[in-house]
């Protein structure tokens, strides 16, 4: 019994030894594993790490610099780089009444001393408004877009309320230039009427706005174009000014300007009437400077094929209205003479000849039926004649057949005219005017309005009404400037009013290889003693372009050179002397 | 025994994994530092730059066209230029040397350089080395002694106005591509740094050839002419490496950069 259980005993000792012996190796060889798999895992985990150093860590980092110079709106430069409008931290002059701590007075001086002593550094501030302001004690905006030297000058007040926080605007480095192509930002930073309207998703965009926006606009020949209107205008005391500069075959718009102007700089006073647009947006009765077009419609069509052929000169009654000329120039007149006079009643005997179909058609094709093409948001529509006919849609009636033949009883925009002037000089193509800076290589397609020989033959025609007819002033010597005068009185209440003028030059340069339209139009200019007492155009518009052209045609290419010009040797034999309008 | 070593090696795996631990942490570290730095050096970069348009922004705001203008109209006055004032080609530059008419005075020339010796190093292999060839007869052993001196300051003189030549057109075209034929214009200097170079890599041809040919030139005009006095003075072969020495005198430069380069 006691052998039996002994070695029952030996015998399960010697099992569970045995299973012992298992066991730990079992254990030692998961432990094994357990380790085997931490240094596996770790050693994973290492090179994942390194990988992801070498490789992933450092995109968000550029991100992040990349967000952090990415302005809140895009910049918009001129076509050479010129920034015309950014986004730009600047100064705003805030009043914090709790600067001081609660209760107690907010300011150390009196509020009537702190607004005499703002007044003082910003001359144009309302001391009444500034006092109630102050007093009122709530916090709020006393002043946006403060200059840093200002800044300096408040800071020296030694008003702790009196607070400086650098904002996110919008700032426009050239001041009022080119405020109509611009528009403005207002506070909420919408944009509105130029540019900035148009470009807002644009500018707004994250994925665009780092880049800046390239415009057509030349900030040199825009300067240039505002000054000489704003010379032309103050010395003429016109109500207003409009001008235009247009790459004759691109279409581009190198320089455009409203007078008077107004600064974007302080949206806060931008939104009044001056920020209409006379170039885009006012449509005006043009006058002479249609002649020129209605003579190429006629050339084009085969109706005049002879320049010499003479058309009767003396005024002549059709229905109620006498069609007269400003002057007295004989009992007729040619083609070259009848432009560069200026004769109203020859051009309205080559439009009866032309006949209403032709020159309706003719003026469509210029796009004078639809408003201008331009990205503007701002754009008139023009004062179309009606049709005598199919509830005013059919063809023109014989007397707005001719008036339109000289500029009367139709009203377009000074932007219309340049883009016809455009097709006119170009080689007869008319394309849309843009404010994008086109690349040479990809034009509008543009529609075919002219005959290239047409046009060859206006740029003769036109050039010699500024070598010998009512454009002289305008003869900006080198350029080989061509263009057409155009005065057209204002419709008043009773019919038209004979001292209210519309006077615009219509002009290319230069006219052997024309590459610039510059229109410029002045509202109402008086006769004044730097206009030799006149009113019309060749007194007061034309000069404007002659002294415009110089300034602008080297910058933008055109070389001045006083020994070439475009032949007109076979037209100057048929105009005799005399003066037009 | 075997439980020690199992725990041995259990320990090795361990102070093994402490220690690539350790490391990825150390590296991790540095990882970390480094890219906080980075992050320092990009806000200093952003910071800046919007320093930088700050102040573009004054300036533009300060020079803008209607400031421009104010200010030329009350300080400076400037006027566009007028079309008398462009020339529109050489033909009308070259105009303005022609005399006004016939006898009139010359014009009074302000402010001239000397460009014969310019002009002459524009061609000077051929039209000097024949003019020499053709001169040297004529003038015969009566200046000999003058001749051996005037003639190397002459051609040194137009060394140096190749080599400015060179340096003012910024071009120099070799008329000569193979510099081995070189033989009579090369200096003694010149010959012992092409036989250090030995093997004459291309890179060093092209830095050293302008010079050399640029020496070659003139001194082989010289060289002939010398060459035909030799003929008649024992005198010559002094004269001859005195003056193959100087005319020489800008090579050793740029073939001096040349061979160290090659080392």
């Amino acid at each position: 019994m006691n052998s039996l259980t002994a070695s029952a005993a030996i015998a399960t000792g010697r099992v569970q030894l045995a299973n012992v012996r298992q066991g730990a190796l079992v254990t030692a060889r998961l432990r094994a594993l357990w380790i085997m798999v931490l240094f596996i895992f770790a050693t994973l985990t290492a090179c994942v790490r390194i990988a992801q150093l070498g490789m992933f860590e450092q995109t968000p980092e550029r991100t992040s610099l990349a967000e952090a110079l990415l302005p809140s709106r895009g910049e918009i430069t001129d076509r050479n780089g010129i920034a015309l409008a950014r986004a730009f931290a600047s100064y705003s002059l805030w009043y914090n009444p709790k600067a001081m701590g609660e209760g107690g007075a907010p300011l150390v001086k009196t509020p009537e001393e702190v607004a005499r002593a703002l007044v003082g550094i910003f001359p144009d501030a309302d001391y009444a408004d500034l006092v109630a302001r102050l007093k009122a004690g709530k916090p709020c905006y006393l002043r946006r877009r403060v200059l840093p030297e200002d800044a300096n000058k408040v800071f020296a007040l030694g008003e702790p309320a009196l607070e400086f926080p650098r904002e996110e605007q919008r700032f426009y480095p050239q001041g009022s230039l080119a405020a109509h192509v611009l528009g403005y930002v207002d506070e909420a930073g919408k944009g509105h009427v130029g540019m900035e309207q148009v470009l807002e998703p644009r500018l707004l965009d994250p994925a665009y706005r780092g880049t800046p926006t390239a415009l057509s606009i030349d900030a040199r020949a825009q300067g240039a174009l505002e000054d000489e209107l704003g010379r032309g205008m103050m010395e003429t005391m016109a109500k207003g000014a409009a001008g235009v500069i247009l790459d004759a075959d691109s279409g581009e718009v190198i320089a455009l300007a409203s007078l008077p102007s107004f600064n974007p700089n302080r949206s806060d006073l931008a939104y009044n009437d001056l920020v209409f647009n006379r170039v885009s947006n006012q449509v005006y009765e043009l006058g002479s400077t249609f002649k020129p077009i209605t003579i190429a419609s006629a050339i084009d069509a085969g109706v005049v094929t002879d320049l010499a052929v003479r058309y009767p000169s003396v005024p002549f009654q059709i229905g109620k209205f006498t069609i007269h000329d400003s002057h007295n120039f004989g009992s007729s007149l040619n083609v070259p003479e009848a432009l560069i006079h200026s004769s109203n009643v020859v051009l309205a005997h080559v439009a009866d000849l032309l006949g209403p179909v032709a020159l309706k058609h003719t003026m469509e094709q210029l796009g004078m039926n639809e408003r201008p093409t331009i990205e503007l948001p701002a754009r008139g529509f023009p004062l179309w004649p009606r049709g005598g006919s199919e509830g005013g849609k059919g063809d023109w009636a014989r007397l707005t057949t001719m008036t339109v033949s000289y500029g009367h009883g139709i009203a377009v925009t000074p932007l219309h005219l340049a883009s016809a002037y455009a097709a006119l000089v170009n080689g007869g193509i008319w394309r849309p005017a843009t404010l994008y800076k086109v690349d040479p290589a990809h034009l509008a397609p543009g529609r075919r309005v002219f005959q290239a020989s047409t046009s060859a033959r206006m740029r003769q025609l036109l050039r010699m009404i500024v070598v010998d007819g009512t454009g002289r002033k305008a003869d900006a010597s080198g350029f080989r400037v061509g263009g057409k005068t155009g005065s057209a009185e204002k419709p008043g209440a009773n019919g038209y009013r004979k001292t209210s003028l519309i006077a615009t030059f219509a002009s290319a340069f230069p006219m052997d290889k024309p590459r610039y339209v510059v229109i410029v139009m002045l509202d109402e200019p008086q006769a004044t003693q730097q206009t030799s007492g006149q009113r019309t155009a060749a007194w007061n518009a034309a000069p404007i372009v002659g002294r415009l052209v110089p300034r602008i045609g080297p910058m933008l290419g055109v070389t001045p050179d006083a020994h070439h010009d475009v032949d007109i040797s076979d037209l100057s034999p048929l105009v005799g002397s005399g003066e037009g309008e | 025994m075997m439980v020690s070593a199992n725990r041995f090696r259990s320990i090795g795996w361990i102070a093994l994994l402490l220690v690539c631990a350790a490391l990825v942490m150390v590296m991790a570290f540095r990882v970390n530092a480094l890219r906080s730095q980075v992050h320092r050096t990009e806000q200093q970069i952003v910071a800046l730059r919007k320093e930088k348009l700050y102040l573009e922004t004054e300036v533009e705001t300060r020079a803008n066209q209607q400031q421009l203008k104010l200010w030329n109209d009350v300080e400076f006055g400037y006027v566009a230029p007028t079309a008398s004032q462009y020339l529109s080609n050489e033909r009308q530059l070259a105009a303005f040397a022609k005399p006004d008419g016939p006898d009139s005075p010359e014009p009074i020339r302000v402010a001239s350089a000397d460009d014969a010796i310019a002009a002459e190093a524009a061609f000077p292999s051929v039209i000097a080395g024949l003019a020499a060839d053709i001169a040297a007869p004529v003038s015969k052993s009566d200046d000999e002694e003058d001749k051996p001196d005037a003639k190397p300051a002459d051609a040194a003189d137009r060394a140096k106005a190749t080599a400015n030549l060179g340096a003012r057109l910024a071009m120099v075209t070799p008329l000569k591509k193979d510099g081995k034929d070189d033989k009579p214009g090369k200096s003694k200097a010149e010959k012992n740094s092409k036989a250090k170079d030995g093997d004459k890599k291309a890179g060093l041809a092209k830095a050293a050839k302008t010079a050399k040919d640029d020496a070659a030139k003139p001194g082989k005009g010289a060289k002939l002419a010398a060459g035909k006095t030799e003929a008649k003075a024992g005198k010559a072969p002094a004269a001859k490496s005195e003056k193959s020495a100087k005319s020489a005198k800008p090579a050793p430069k740029p073939a001096k950069g040349g061979s160290k380069s090659a080392q």
